[in-house]
């Protein structure tokens, strides 16, 4: 079984690091350590973030029908140009979200990253999975207006699953002359799982793991100013060992996966449009069929969004997203989940922010029957509201 | 219904101060820099660091005024068709997924000292700064 645990460090630490920098010393822009005189300046951002979840009915994320704080981030990271073609890095990150996380300080990513060209450099080591226009960014509250990117195609609960590979990137950007530019990556390794209780569930995993995870993404910058279109694939596997009630000896599924985005982006001065769909085929292989049935199922997402920056410390953005579970079920309110999210983002200072979000939501399917005390998705309410106030001091 | 006036109300009040004062800016290199003019869009993915090297492969060392500066304003807005804000989410983006860092941000003398000391240097001033050797490149 693999593991991230062993790199975990005392969680506390890493959310009062941050802090301390942030309201110590008040900075407008990132700590900058010189090591020694032959080495380059090594530089270090971080990032400390609070919100607060309640919803009219169900529980989201967390217990966030009677309100919750559980919903907690901490990153801090560290960037070293070793010279002007490589770059190490690495980000250790701790989190809070309902039943996920636990303050617990994993590294993030960390890399080597040689760049022999503008179109062709390496990256090795834990690095983020570029699928989609944000997936790569989905920690980043600083660099967006919404709380919750659109939850169809960037689903935070899985954020284990899609977040980043340990393995290989290949990446460049090619200009195209009159046809504008090619941003593109090509990627190949592995996800590390934790294996961790499941409280309330009826089955226990004994092993989780994912054998292989490649992919790749290509966003095209026609010669128009601030467009992005492009499009995303990914194809992995996840190999896990069940012991189901009931079941002599443990059950062995494969899950074979193959998840595809279009992708267009329009940025101009402080407008910023987006939409995205996207299909995620996944099939289910078990060794004891009778017990975890196989078969497969293809889920439908999408989303469009616009933001407006009103003035330098006032954002506000609005977007409509749409999850089908299984496009071959449609009906009932455990078969979709419309989204509808307005959002104001106040950049109270250079390094603070604070986020106040409304979403509508018609649909139970992004709900979760464990975190609903076991209820079937069918037997939630149908129409509920999310409230999220959150806030971000940066460096 | 509140909320949503509450809302017209903040997005109303927030507009009146849209942008900083525009200010000119002159674009700077290095005398020995043999580049007679610069396309934009080279510029654009020169300050935003997809392109990374002169066309003699020396590396692109591209400096910024300041946020506060109006020269920087104008600047982010005519150059990478985009407000400072916006930039600077940009590197927010850029910085926390690992993917690389944003050029540094000094005042108009500090930019003149930078691109002078710097091979590769590329930087931008305030018009009227003096630009104590530099040579100041067009921009089509």
């Amino acid at each position: 079984m693999s593991r991230e645990c062993p790199r975990s460090l005392p969680g506390r630490l890493l959310l009062v690091v941050p802090a301390v920098v942030l309201f110590g010393y008040r900075p407008a822009a990132a700590a900058t350590l010189s090591l020694r005189e032959d080495v380059p300046d090594l530089e270090v951002h971080g990032f400390v973030s609070q919100g607060f979840l309640l919803t009219s009915a169900n529980d989201y994320l967390a217990k966030s029908s009677r309100g919750s704080f559980e919903f907690s981030e901490a990153g801090l990271n560290f960037t070293l140009p070793a010279t002007d073609r490589l770059r190490l890095g690495l980000q250790l990150f701790s989190r809070r979200l309902g039943p996920t996380g636990d303050y617990r300080a994993v590294l993030d990513w960390y890399y080597l990253d040689y760049r022999w060209r503008d179109w062709l450099g390496v990256r090795a080591g834990r690095v983020k999975l570029p699928f989609g226009l944000y997936n790569d960014i989905s920690d980043t509250d600083t660099a967006r207006t919404a709380v919750l990117l659109p939850q169809s195609i960037y689903p935070t609960q899985n954020r284990d699953f899609l977040l980043a590979q340990t393995g290989m990137e290949i990446y460049g950007y090619a200009g195209l002359g009159s046809a504008g530019g090619l941003d593109y990556s090509l990627y190949g390794g592995t996800i590390f799982l934790d294996v961790r209780p499941q409280p309330g569930s009826a089955l226990t995993i004994l092993d989780l793991d994912v054998p292989f995870v490649v992919g790749a993404r290509v966003l095209w910058g026609p010669p128009v100013d601030g467009l992005r279109l492009g499009g995303s694939v990914q194809v992995l596997r996840l190999d896990t060992d069940l012991l189901v009630p009931g079941a002599s000896g443990s059950v062995t599924v494969r899950i074979p996966a193959t998840l595809w985005v279009a992708s267009a982006e329009y940025a101009h001065r402080d407008l910023l449009l987006a939409a995205e769909y996207s299909r995620w085929l996944v099939k289910t292989e078990s060794s004891n069929p009778a017990v975890i049935p196989e078969g497969s199922t293809i889920s439908e997402r999408a989303y469009a969004l616009a933001s407006y920056r009103v003035s330098p410390w006032l954002q506000a953005g609005a977007y409509y997203s749409l999850l089908f579970p299984n496009v071959d079920h449609r009906t009932g309110r455990e078969s979709v989940q419309h989204d509808v999210a307005l959002t104001l983002r106040f950049d109270v200072e250079s390094y603070w922010l604070i986020k106040v979000e409304g979403h509508y939501m018609h649909g139970t399917a992004g709900l979760s029957s464990t975190l609903n005390g076991n209820r079937p998705l069918s037997a939630l309410v149908p129409d509920w509201a999310l409230f999220v106030v959150k806030t971000t001091a940066y460096f | 219904m509140r909320i949503g006036a509450l809302f017209l109300v903040l997005l109303a009040a927030a507009s009146v101060p849209a942008e900083l004062p525009r200010s000119t800016y002159v674009v700077i290199v290095r005398p020995e820099n043999p580049v007679p003019k610069l396309d934009r869009r080279f510029l654009t993915e020169a300050f935003l660091r997809r392109t990374t090297r002169w066309p003699d492969d020396t590396p692109i060392r591209p400096v910024d005024l300041g946020p506060d500066s109006p020269a920087r304003a104008s600047f982010s807005q005519e150059i990478l068709a985009l407000s400072v804000a916006s930039v600077r989410n940009y590197w927010q983006q850029r910085i926390f997924s690992g993917q690389g860092l944003p050029p540094p941000e000094l005042a108009d003398d500090a930019v003149v000292s930078y691109v002078l000391s710097h091979p590769g240097a590329i930087g931008y001033v305030t018009a009227g700064t003096r630009v104590k050797g530099a040579r100041v490149v067009d921009v089509h």
